[in-house]
């Protein structure tokens, strides 16, 4: 993305969303196996996985500088590191899962999944705005 | 990988503390059993659970690291608990043996009813993820709405 009617946020809003649900799918596996002897509870760092897909600073970015050179594709699949949750506590069986806790990491991430929905929906309401010629609102 | 994957692992985690409430009623009714098929009083029953990767098609075997991480929950086996019946001083009982006493269940009812207060809660915390899930994918459907 980045080019034409979307802007560079919609594709930022983009991955946000991704990274969001894939940390949905992480807290639900391990709450799932809160019971489960021997299990690990798993965490995702959203904010550092956020930043490597956008790339923020332009670090890690091919560029193309030579008219040789292929153009990186733009749509990566995003590949968040998921790693054993260093904060969790050995219970009786083995189990690292906090339930109370997995249960607030699952309010926050929902809460700012639905702030990024919004966000989208401000945008494309925008871009709907201009393509309506500033007429109406929908 | 998408919101149905995290509905199946909390639908595994559902049907897996649906197993353990079973097995707990089985235990709470026979209580008081002294005499089963394969003789002896009946033995306690308690499910063990394994995580499993979920997977939800056979095209899925080419999967990263993300899917190795989400993983759902099922019964691999419900055995049953090796501790010694209790023994009961009851000559009048068809069950007693030469001393008079019976061996009654090895279930505990109060330890019974507290593992059924875990499996409600547990139960009840993946019907949380499950609405969580619902509710973020519905919420994605009004996008450009």
């Amino acid at each position: 993305m980045g080019n034409g009617i979307f802007d560079p946020t919609i594709g930022a809003l983009n991955t946000s969303l991704n990274l969001r649900q894939m940390n949905q799918n992480v807290i639900s596996s391990n709450i799932a196996n809160a019971d489960t002897p021997g299990y690990k509870a798993k965490a995702m760092d959203f904010e550092t996985a956020l930043r490597t897909a956008l790339d923020v600073g332009d670090q890690l970015k091919m560029e193309v500088t030579q008219e040789k050179h292929i153009a990186p594709q733009s749509q990566d699949p995003i590949h968040p590191e998921i790693f054993d949750d260093p904060n969790g506590v050995e219970s009786m069986d083995g189990n690292t899962v906090e339930r109370a806790a997995e249960m607030a990491k699952m309010a926050e991430n929902q809460l700012l999944y639905d702030a990024s929905i919004e966000m989208m929906k401000k945008k494309i309401g925008m871009l709907r705005y201009a393509i309506n010629e500033g007429g109406g609102n929908r | 990988m998408d919101f149905f994957s995290s509905m199946r692992v909390s639908a595994s985690g559902l049907e897996a503390q649906m197993k353990r409430m079973n097995s707990i009623s089985s235990n709470i009714a026979n209580a008081e059993t002294t005499k089963t098929e394969e003789g002896g009083p009946y033995r306690r029953q308690d499910p063990v659970f394994m995580s499993e990767t979920d997977r939800e098609t056979f095209g899925e075997i080419l999967k990263d690291q993300m899917d190795e991480n989400v993983q759902g929950v099922r019964v691999a086996d419900i055995v049953k608990d090796p501790s010694p019946p209790r023994m009961v001083y009851n000559p009048s009982h068809p069950e007693a043996n030469a001393e008079g006493y019976v061996a009654m269940p090895n279930v505990n009812t109060v330890q019974e009813m507290a593992n059924m207060i875990s499996a409600t809660r547990s139960y009840e915390s993946n019907v949380t993820t499950l609405n969580a899930a619902k509710a973020m994918a519905q919420k994605a459907l009004e996008i450009g709405r």
